[in-house]
């Protein structure tokens, strides 16, 4: 029992973690607090469906191919509107990505097509359950979790073993020493951004199996934030990890306690992280 | 004075396009706006913080007023414990920004918003959960605030008191000290400002005239539900701050009148659309993004200047 309540919460957390890297990648690279990444889950989703549903391609190449064009959609925006709200304040950043994630949602909505009916993505090979003991796993719960891992092995190495990955890490180290040894800063926060929209896509078609594509699904963007800074907020891998701690949480939540406090636990706990340890509960390194 | 004709000339133009009656009613959301705007124009602006949460302080003075009434007790009383609850949410909000600074403290205030939110669904015996609960008008002194001049009349009044009061306070000590946190918290520090307590100052004003906006706002809408309160709201209110230009007062009611008019903007454009392309719900999403997007891309500073 405990075992099934882990898997479901790790699977939803594998969710909030991935959306969890889309952000804290951007905010990195670009100081940016993005309030969009829910509205590029929710098109990367609706992409996908498109994609396999009306062009009637195959599900896993629809959802390979709405990650590449969210990708490209995450550059294109960066260069024509966040571009100019570099070193401004904070707020400048919150208030652009919200209104342009508006953008998205109500571009969404207006079309009737979308709002209608529900949309349901089967992707091949997920359908099924796997037994282990009196466990039972559904085929979507570890397809989210391998991919999750997959596509972070990915990342590690692209940031490890190629120049570009290296460029993006000292660029968000440090943006002045890595424009002077000859980094093209705005490039990278372009990079930056499609990466990021490509993450949040790739989370949106991994959710699509099992909850429904609708324009409101970004909501789930919402657990990005505590997730991302109980992982201190500028750690790659303390957001992944705080998106499954939350998970694992909630899930654990909604068992064993009244209703109700599992919608709250991730809040409540941002809010105990952000007084008690803000560097983020995995300790990342000091900025 | 050029501010107050401009006002008196556009509250002529929409009473004359909308229609006396209906004119009057989204006159009244303007000012009932535009006091909630001016609490996030005090944080914003003159304390220089981040409220990502500002839709909570408005639940808890509707939530307060609406149970009030319910108890039978007199409203305008009401209006002075709504304001008190929400000085003291204020207050409870800003305790992370002693420790936090800038944009960590602002996701403080996102997460006591969304608390606040669930907290109004879960205690569903004071506040009806999600299925909402009602409100009756508002009575001052046997007198019935029904009808949209009434309702006018007294949110105009209560703008103009929080205008007042809010101009005292940024010309006094405490508004200075505001605006030296803004500039530079460390230097303000130094020069022996307890900038806890000036933040705690600014969330409690900002708090307070939000409550007593939400408990005018019960009042006239005649009906409360949670979602009502959500992230969505918080935003909106911190459009209109951006808007309208947090840097001065009368922002708050210029962007006020983006936010009411707004909607009725989007509602005439889909009228010249042909049926069925597109539904209300969207296009009013996708107008407020554009504007949003617009002004922070062209006038960072906001219109009103």
């Amino acid at each position: 029992m405990i075992g099934q309540i882990l898997l479901s919460g790790l699977a939803t957390g594998c969710i909030y973690g991935l959306v969890a890297l889309s952000f804290v990648l951007v905010y990195k690279a670009t100081e940016a607090v993005s309030f969009m990444q829910g509205e590029l889950l929710m098109v990367g989703a609706f992409a996908a469906v498109l994609l396999s549903a009306a062009a009637g391609w195959p599900a896993w190449v629809a959802v390979l191919a709405s990650v590449l064009l969210l990708a490209l959609a995450g550059a294109l925006i960066e260069r024509l509107a966040l571009r100019r709200a570099m070193g401004q304040p904070h707020l400048t950043a919150v208030l652009l990505t919200f209104g342009l994630g508006l953008v998205l949602r109500g571009a969404v909505t207006t079309v009737p097509e979308a709002t209608h009916r529900a949309h349901l993505l089967s992707l091949p090979g997920l359908g099924g359950q796997v037994a282990w003991g009196d466990m039972v796993a559904s085929g979507a719960q570890l397809g989210v979790i391998a991919a999750t891992l997959l596509s972070c092995a990915a990342l590690a190495a692209f940031f490890r073993y190629t120049r570009v990955g290296l460029a993006l890490r000292a660029c968000s180290e440090n943006p002045r020493i890595a424009s002077m040894m000859g980094v093209s800063v705005p490039a990278m926060h372009t990079l930056a951004w499609a990466l990021g929209a490509a993450l949040a896509a790739l989370a949106g078609s991994l959710m699509a199996p099992v909850t429904f594509v609708h324009p409101g699904m970004g909501v789930v963007a919402l657990k990005a934030f505590p997730a991302a800074v109980i992982g201190g907020m500028h750690s790659l891998p303390g957001a992944l990890a705080g998106g499954v701690f939350i998970g694992v949480l909630e899930a654990l939540a909604g068992r064993y306690l009244p209703e109700g406090v599992n919608h709250v636990a991730a809040y409540a706990l941002m809010l105990v992280a952000l007084l008690c340890f803000p560097r983020g509960l995995f300790g990342g390194r000091a900025a | 004075m050029r501010p107050a004709l401009a006002l008196l000339a556009l509250a002529a133009v929409a009473l004359a396009v909308l229609g006396v009656d209906y004119g009057l009613s989204q006159l009244a959301f303007v000012a009932t706006w535009a006091v909630a705007g001016l609490g996030l124009v005090i944080i914003l602006g003159q304390s220089g913080q981040i409220s990502l949460g500002h839709g909570a302080f408005l639940a808890v003075g509707a939530y307060v007023q609406a149970g009030w009434v319910a108890l039978g007790a007199p409203p305008l009383l009401g209006l002075g414990l709504a304001l008190a609850a929400g000085a003291l949410l204020g207050g409870l909000a800003s305790l992370p920004g002693r420790r936090l600074g800038g944009l960590a403290f602002g996701m403080s205030t996102l997460a006591v918003a969304l608390i606040v939110e669930e907290a109004l669904v879960r205690f569903d015996g004071l506040t009806g959960g999600a299925s909402g609960l009602s409100v009756p008008p508002l009575v001052v002194a046997g007198w019935t605030a029904s009808d949209p001049l009434a309702q006018c009349a007294v949110s105009a009044a209560v703008l103009a008191l929080a205008l007042l009061a809010c101009r005292r306070l940024r010309d006094s000590r405490l508004g200075r000290a505001w605006r030296a946190v803004r500039d530079d918290e460390v230097a303000a520090a130094a020069s022996g400002i307890d900038t806890g307590a000036v933040k705690l100052r600014a969330f409690a004003v900002g708090g307070a005239l939000g409550a007593l906006a939400g408990a005018l706002y019960a009042h006239w809408l005649g009906y409360l539900s949670p979602e009502q309160f959500g992230l969505p709201l918080s935003f909106e209110l911190l459009m209109l701050a951006f808007v309208g230009g947090a840097s001065r007062l009368m922002g708050a009611v210029w962007g006020a009148v983006v936010i009411v008019a707004l909607p009725q903007a989007i509602a005439l454009v889909r009228e010249a659309l042909p049926a069925g392309v597109a539904n209300l719900a969207g296009l009013e999403l996708l107008g407020f993004g554009l504007v949003l997007v617009a002004v922070v891309l062209w006038r960072p500073a906001g219109l009103a200047r």
